[in-house]
């Protein structure tokens, strides 16, 4: 009987749906499709995962573009006899401690925002954005002092890879900060990405730049 | 331009400027990104045109290379700006940017891309990127090297936002029942080549800044051989002249699977659906779409085995690049094997689906020499070269990109393509490439015959330069008949044959649920729910020869026993 052979497949395949791989409905969301013609585009709207979820791998792919930079740098650097080192500024010691200090400001904020406890959640986020500002400020000041002793971008490849490497983290740095101050300053808090979503985006980003300033200080330390 | 307002009623009928130029819906961006592809292509293909014109005839009053002084730089430019058109603007765009934006949403049961916003401004910055590739060809050549450099970047750009997009899209959008294993092919081939193209295209976006900081700050990250002379040894490093090969292969060996991968699932997903049979061993072939993205991540340094790098890591590099074997062949016997006994319908779309594994295996096997590192160090010149990647690369994804267009043409426009001039087209076209590249591989071969003695080698070399002219000739043809397309294409675009069904050819994917144009919002009133996988062909005691993917088991019994 050809009918009944196929029974079972029907309810395997019923019990995958019910188990359930695809992405959760977004919540209020319902599919019951009773077809209201102006709410049909409100009902559609997509999880606010996607924006952790686009966070990670637009970090992967940064990473990618300093790990080109990194591998030129170790390339040419054991490839070289005579290398001009940059001596390090010291204020990018503070400035360090700053950026480090900022990650920790940002979890506070974010735990008061937990807590439901907003008044503490913007003192802590406008203390992390301001920290944000004078490690840009610092990096400035580490870049005025090297131009005083003389080292531009175009003295020797050591100094082009400090430019180019402060330069880039700073530009992908700032716009960190643009995200801080968004979620300070945003007036409508559209429904699909709430104030804690991107606070934890933000902060997943944050703490990449922290990271990642790390990482390229001591390349620049190392390498001397 | 394309009227799918009228059939529609609930559409908004706004101006054209919002519906199709500043348009964040993923359809609008989708064709929007077909158009410059189609676009670019014809300007590519009669820059190539005018490059073996000016091979065979020398002497001609050629348009671009006489106005603008007939100098060797001119050629060379030529050159360029057909690669970097072709290669970034058609092969990395229309398949998986033109075609993936359209269809990726519609396939999953999205009804928008996660971010349409970035979606628009990637579009818009690689138009950008297109006027500056294109300007630098006017323009005294520091400028207009610094130009391109600065529209790679750009291009680079837009590819990451776009690459973003899709992966995301496809991690979190999908919707209700699309499980990882019910997803087409072709979303498999596009999220496997976002996340590539999310790797790859940082790198060249960093070389770029490099390149860049050294032409404008005079930097040294890439000097120029004539400075490294002069300066005292040591101060420069050994390794310099190889570092911006290293970046560059690094993302452009990556670059050509980037080109072929969306093609892989376009050409799976349309053999399957013309041969009405699952696709043969599913699962593998995702494997072997991900394996392509992994050793294609890996094989940069096949390109460069005569540039002095340690000589242990050609042996490691031709071992990875040998090894893509696996997952091609993989590709192949499933195509093959989904062929097996099949009633084949030899529509124009399938014709160059077919015509794609045919390129791809010849291109394949020239490839197969190029990988062996000690082979292509001694004995193999540019034009085997030129002939073998344009071949697998150019060409098979041509065929994948215009295959595509034959199979969604009635989705997109609700009008279907001719289908006798469209196989004119296919058969004008498959012999012409064969007869340009083939010969291609034989002028490569030749070039290295100097091991002859000297009235073997003078006979040898007397055939070349009439292998030359018969490659122009068969490129006149083959442009020739793209001129048969792009005129059918035209016609069927306002005049072709009404499709009003929604399934014009009986699929099984989520796009041919809804109608033909699709509606604003896609889907309409319901979100599509996905109960089977993608490729459920000739399931037996079935009415039909093909289920599905949101018939509702009880409708699929239902079907059953009206059909019994």
């Amino acid at each position: 009987m050809p009918g009944t052979t196929a029974v079972p497949d029907i309810e395997i395949i019923v019990e995958d749906i019910g188990g359930g791989g695809g992405p959760t409905p977004p919540p209020g969301g319902g599919d019951d499709g009773d077809g209201e013609d102006r709410d049909r585009r409100r009902k559609w709207s997509p999880t606010p995962r996607r924006y952790s979820t686009a966070i990670t791998l637009g970090i992967v792919s940064i990473l990618m573009f300093f790990m080109a930079l990194s591998s030129a740098f170790i390339v040419l650097r054991r490839g070289s006899n005579v290398w001009v080192p940059v001596h390090l500024p010291l204020v990018l010691w503070a400035n360090t401690g700053i950026l480090l200090a900022s990650s920790f400001t940002l979890e506070s904020a974010r735990r008061r925002l937990s807590l439901a406890d907003l008044p503490g959640f913007r003192k802590f986020w406008l203390v992390t954005t301001v920290l944000g500002f004078l490690f840009v400020a610092g990096q400035l000041i580490a870049w005025r002092q090297l131009v005083a002793q003389g080292v531009y971008i175009a003295s020797n490849q050591a100094s082009s890879f400090f430019y180019i490497f402060t330069a880039a983290h700073g530009v992908h740095l700032l716009g960190g900060v643009a995200a801080l101050l968004y979620v300070l300053t945003r007036k409508v808090e559209p429904a699909n990405l709430s104030r804690s979503v991107a606070a934890e985006v933000a902060s997943y980003y944050w703490h990449f730049m922290d990271g990642l300033w790390i990482f390229l200080l001591a390349l620049l330390y190392l390498g001397k | 331009m394309y009227d799918n307002g009228a059939s529609h009623p609930d559409r908004p009928r706004t101006d054209f400027l919002s519906r199709c130029v500043f348009s964040t819906n993923h359809k609008a961006v989708g064709l929007n990104y077909l158009w410059l592809a189609l676009f670019s292509v014809f300007l590519g293909m009669a820059m190539s045109l005018l490059m073996r014109i000016h091979l065979v005839w020398p002497g001609m009053h050629l348009p671009l290379l006489s106005n603008l002084g007939n100098s060797p730089d001119r050629f060379a430019a030529l050159t360029t700006l057909h690669g970097s058109l072709m290669v970034f603007l058609v092969l990395t765009a229309a398949p998986q940017a033109g075609f993936g934006n359209y269809f990726l949403p519609l396939q999953i049961g999205a009804r928008e891309m996660a971010f349409p916003t970035l979606n628009l401004l990637a579009f818009w910055a690689t138009v950008a990127s297109l006027l500056g590739l294109t300007t630098t060809f006017f323009i005294s050549p520091q400028p207009a090297i610094t130009l391109w450099v600065v529209s790679v970047a750009i291009f680079c750009a837009a590819s990451l936002l776009n690459a973003l997009n899709f992966s995301v899209t496809t991690i979190d959008l999908r919707g209700r029942g699309m499980t990882l294993p019910r997803l087409p092919l072709t979303v498999w081939a596009w999220f496997i080549n976002a996340i590539l193209g999310l790797l790859i295209f940082s790198i060249l976006l960093a070389a770029c800044v490099c390149l860049l900081s050294d032409r404008l700050l005079s930097t040294r990250f890439f000097p120029t051989l004539d400075f490294i002379v002069n300066q005292p040894p040591g101060v420069i490093a050994d390794a310099v002249p190889i570092l911006w090969q290293r970046l560059f292969w690094f993302f452009a060996q990556a670059e050509v699977y980037v080109a072929m991968l969306p093609c892989f699932g376009l050409v799976t997903h349309l053999i399957s659906t013309f041969s009405r049979k699952p696709v043969w061993k599913e699962r593998l072939v995702v494997l072997a779409l991900c394996g392509v993205g992994v050793f294609g991540f890996c094989v940069w340094g096949q390109h460069m085995f005569s540039s002095g790098m340690n000589p242990f890591s050609p042996l490691v590099f031709s071992l990875l690049a040998s090894s893509l074997g696996l997952p091609a062949t993989i590709l192949l016997i499933s195509w093959l094997g989904t062929l097996w006994n099949a009633r084949v319908q030899l529509n124009t779309a399938m014709l160059f689906a077919l015509g794609f594994i045919s390129l791809f295996l010849s291109g394949g096997l020239s490839g197969i020499f190029l990988a062996r590192h000690d082979l292509a160090a001694a004995a193999v010149s540019d034009d085997f070269v030129t002939g073998h990647f344009h071949l697998v690369m150019g060409v098979a994804a041509t065929f994948a990109i215009l295959g595509a267009l034959f199979f969604w043409f009635p989705k997109m426009f609700g009008r279907r393509l001719n289908e006798p001039l469209g196989k004119i087209h296919f058969w004008l076209t498959f012999a012409g490439v064969y007869c340009v590249f083939m010969p291609m591989h034989w002028l490569g071969l030749i070039a290295h015959t100097n091991l002859y003695s000297g009235s073997r080698m003078a006979a040898i070399a007397a055939i070349v330069g009439p292998v030359r002219t018969f490659i122009t000739f068969a490129i006149l043809l083959t442009v020739f008949a793209q001129g048969i397309f792009l005129s059918n294409f035209l016609w069927s675009l306002f005049r072709g044959e009404r499709v009003l069904e929604c399934n014009f050819w009986r699929a099984t994917t989520l796009e041919w649920s809804v109608p033909s144009p699709p509606p604003a919002d896609d889907f309409g009133a319901s979100n599509p729910v996905v109960y089977r996988g993608a490729y459920e062909f000739s399931v037996p005691n079935v009415a039909e020869d093909f289920v599905p993917q949101h018939l509702a088991p009880e409708q699929g019994a239902k079907a059953r026993e009206s059909g019994e």
